[in-house]
Formats: C-alpha cells, sequence, structure tokens
C-alpha cells in the first residue's frame, strides 16, 4: 500500500468521535451526522415540507459549510467558481436526495449506521458501490459536465451566506420556522455543540478533501487508497465507540431509523452512488465544494433540498420500522418511492448518455 | 527525461490530455490531484517525457508542474483565463 494520509484518516476519525459525540448528546440513533437527513431537516423547517417528523434548522450542515469556507478562506483556497451545468447539477442534487432518503441516510450515514451494527445498511453499502461503478463506467466513455469558471466572488458566499442567515433565524427569529415536536426532528444536541461539530469537521473535511462517494471512484479508477481510508476510519471509529458505549446492536432486528426494505435501499443508495460520481462528490463533499466557493456545488444543495421536499411532499421517503408496545410495525419504501427511485435511475441513464464526450460515444 | 504533472479542470480533459501524451509516445497515467496542488478532488496526469509536451494537453487543462523530487512542484504554466 502507498504511503497513508493520514490527515484523510484523522478527519476520518474525528468525524466519527463527532457523530458518536451528537448521538449521545440527543441526535438520533446512527445519525450523529446525515447530510441527507439534516438537509431534509432544514427543507421541513422552511416549510418547503409538511412532513411534521422531519423539520429543523440543523446546526451541522451550517458549521460544515462555514467551517470549510473559513478554512478555505484561511488557507487561500477559497475560489468562486461556476457554470459547469448548473441545471443539471441541481437536478442530480434532487435525485441523489430521493435515493437517499429512500434508504434512510446518505453515505455518510451509512457507514455509521454500519458501525452502530446495522446490517441492515449492507444493502444500501452495495447498491451504493454499484451506483459508484455504474458512474465510473460513465466516466470512463467520456462523461463530464464540462468545466467551471472563474466568477465574482458574491457567487462564492452565497452558500456560505445562506447557511449564516439560516443560523441568525435559528437564534434570532424561530418563529418564522417549523419545529418537530416529536420524531427524528425533535431529537438534537444542543446547537452550540451541533454547530462547532459541524465547523470542525467542515474545516477538516476541506483540507483532507474527505467523500465518501470520491474514496470508492478512486479505488476502483486508479487503485488509490488514500479518501477510503477516511471511510474506513468512521467505520472504525464508530464501531469502537459503540461498543465501548453499550450502543452496539448488531442485525437486523429493528434498527435506529431504518427498514429492512432491502432491494429498494439497494437501488436508492445506487442512484445516489451514481448521481454523486456525476456531480464530482457525495453530499458532504458538496456542502464543502460550496463551501470552498464553488456555485455549482451550492447549486446542487439547493437541488438537494428541493429534492428533499419532494421526496416527503409524494410520499417517496422510506418509513423507517417500528416496535410499538412489543408490536413490529415493518417500514419501508412505499409505491410513491419505488416509482421515484425508478425514474431517479432512468433520469441518470439518460443524463449520462447525453453528456458522453462525442468521440467516446457509442 | 523529466516528469511532469498536468491538472485539468474535468475528468474528461485530463482523459484526453493522457490519450494524447500516451500516442506521442509518453509513458502517462491517470491520478487523482496532489493535495499540495489543489483542493480540488479531481482528476490529473502524470507523464514523463523529453519535455513539457503542453501543445499535447487538452484545452480543458488548468495547469502543468514538473515534479521534483517528493511532493515538489514547479508551475511551468497556468490557464491564464482562470487564475
Amino acid at each position: 500500500m502507498k504511503k497513508i494520509n493520514w490527515l484523510v484518516v484523522c478527519t476520518g476519525a474525528v468525524v466519527g468521535l463527532a457523530a458518536l459525540l451528537l448521538t449521545m448528546l440527543g441526535n438520533p440513533g446512527n445519525m450523529g451526522f446525515c447530510i441527507a437527513c439534516f438537509l431534509r431537516d432544514i427543507s421541513g423547517a422552511l416549510g418547503l415540507h409538511s412532513a411534521a417528523k422531519v423539520q429543523y434548522i440543523r446546526p451541522e450542515i451550517i458549521g460544515l459549510v462555514v467551517g470549510a469556507a473559513v478554512m478555505a478562506l484561511a488557507g487561500g483556497e477559497f475560489k468562486a467558481r461556476a457554470g459547469s451545468a448548473p441545471a443539471l447539477r441541481f437536478l442530480l442534487g434532487a435525485i441523489v436526495m430521493v435515493g437517499a432518503l429512500a434508504f434512510l441516510g446518505c453515505p455518510l450515514r451509512m457507514v455509521l449506521r454500519l458501525g452502530g451494527g446495522d446490517v441492515t445498511a449492507i444493502a444500501g453499502l452495495l447498491g451504493f458501490i454499484v451506483g459508484i461503478l455504474a458512474g465510473v463506467a460513465c466516466l470512463k466513455k467520456g462523461f463530464s459536465l464540462g468545466r467551471a469558471y472563474k466568477v465574482k466572488s458574491a457567487e462564492g458566499f452565497v452558500l456560505p451566506g445562506v447557511m449564516v442567515g439560516l443560523l441568525l433565524l435559528l437564534l434570532l427569529a424561530p418563529g418564522l420556522l417549523k419545529f418537530s415536536q416529536e420524531g427524528p426532528g425533535a431529537s438534537h444536541a444542543f446547537w452550540a455543540i451541533a454547530l462547532c461539530a459541524g465547523l470542525v469537521c467542515g474545516a477538516l473535511a476541506q483540507k483532507s478533501r474527505l467523500c465518501m462517494a470520491g474514496g470508492i471512484r478512486d479505488a476502483v479508477l486508479f487503485r488509490d487508497l488514500h479518501l477510503l481510508t477516511g471511510f474506513v476510519a468512521i467505520f472504525l471509529v464508530v464501531l469502537v465507540g459503540s461498543l465501548l458505549r453499550g450502543t452496539f446492536h448488531p442485525g437486523l432486528a429493528v434498527q435506529p431509523v431504518a427498514h429492512h426494505d432491502y432491494l429498494w435501499s439497494f437501488l436508492g443508495m445506487a442512484a445516489a452512488g451514481w448521481g454523486s460520481i456525476l456531480l464530482g462528490g457525495c453530499p458532504l463533499r458538496q456542502l464543502i465544494l460550496a463551501g470552498e466557493g464553488n456555485g455549482d456545488s451550492a447549486v446542487t444543495v439547493l437541488g438537494m433540498m428541493v429534492g428533499a421536499a419532494l421526496s416527503h411532499n409524494f410520499g417517496m421517503a422510506g418509513n423507517a420500522d417500528a416496535m410499538t408496545d412489543g408490536v413490529f410495525a415493518p417500514g419501508g419504501v412505499g409505491t410513491a418511492g419505488r416509482i421515484g427511485v425508478v425514474i431517479c435511475l432512468v433520469l441518470l441513464a439518460v443524463i449520462s448518455l447525453a453528456n458522453l464526450h462525442k468521440e467516446e460515444r457509442v | 527525461m523529466s516528469t511532469y504533472v498536468a491538472t485539468c479542470y474535468t475528468h474528461l480533459s485530463a482523459q484526453l490530455s493522457c490519450k494524447r501524451l500516451r500516442s506521442a509516445g509518453c509513458e502517462a497515467r491517470m491520478m487523482p490531484v496532489p493535495r499540495a496542488l489543489s483542493s480540488s478532488c479531481g482528476t490529473c496526469v502524470r507523464y514523463e517525457g523529453e519535455g513539457a509536451h503542453r501543445e499535447l494537453l487538452d484545452a480543458d487543462a488548468e495547469a502543468l508542474y514538473e515534479v521534483r523530487g517528493t511532493e515538489e512542484y514547479r508551475l511551468l504554466w497556468r490557464d491564464d483565463t482562470n487564475p
């Protein structure tokens, strides 16, 4: 193996520790971080969807974007760039979100679920890998959304600015927002701790380029395991932490905010993985790139928020399994969600084919 | 014989540059962009040749570096439309 990039490993370890801490302090089980769930919660808090159980301005997301922006500015790496197929990126962001919410978690939460002993997440992991392989095949065939160009600095500050605005709303005008009274949206760590965890992880992720999809992509494309070590570090830290805390309950039995619908977990995460490769990074990476000034990633994040809203408004999101008074109530992906995931996979195929380089088109 | 790294704005651009360099007889391979050069997690081309062969790089190439030792890069050219 080549030289280990300890910055990536340390970032993974810190993200894992932060996730454990946030779960201990109130976040839902195996959901210390979840970019998909947390963007969905923010969409709900802003009234973009009306699923009462998932509405809250998640300070972790604010911290990730602002932490990345501060680190990029401090390191002279903040560069306002945009112009690489913004409309397609918006759509791809929405597609990734529909797939992830069918599974009930972004790629980062998938790793947290696995580390916490949630065996049902293996279906998602397999789907994610297959989706990435599909995306890599597209890259090899010449897929490209085109290059980004230098733009005025204001463009680069849009998403960090929106995040600061959300924080101000949360602290100064909470009456304008919606807050869950029960369910995952009502489970959260104290805002300042969540914000700090996001800031630290965002800054480190900017420095290390941590990316869930990029790790597998680079391993497949270049036999380069640098980014994958971060992925593995998160898993190991959460696994050890869960064992030490006594919260490691391996099995297929009712797991926190998860379901047993393996086929649709697989297909949902296949859509998320494929879309992430076409976008050039997983949902976490999109937040970090937006923090570095990338306007295309900012548009992608906005697409993810709209995708989350559509997912809940149209009943496409997965429903978690539940155990009430000893009675098991199975969750899963309903008909609308299944249709949604299939549409997403078809759209991914169309977008992939439509953006192949002409010389390479088959 | 020197070693060079060409960074590109897109994966496709790196792919096309790599293809052209190989056709010209250079030993070229694609790899993730070294962190020392960029915070981007994109793709670059690392190749060996007698001369930098900038003319063989794709139109969406971003910068060209000569590699000196480990993790030491000397900038030879940068796309001045996007500094």
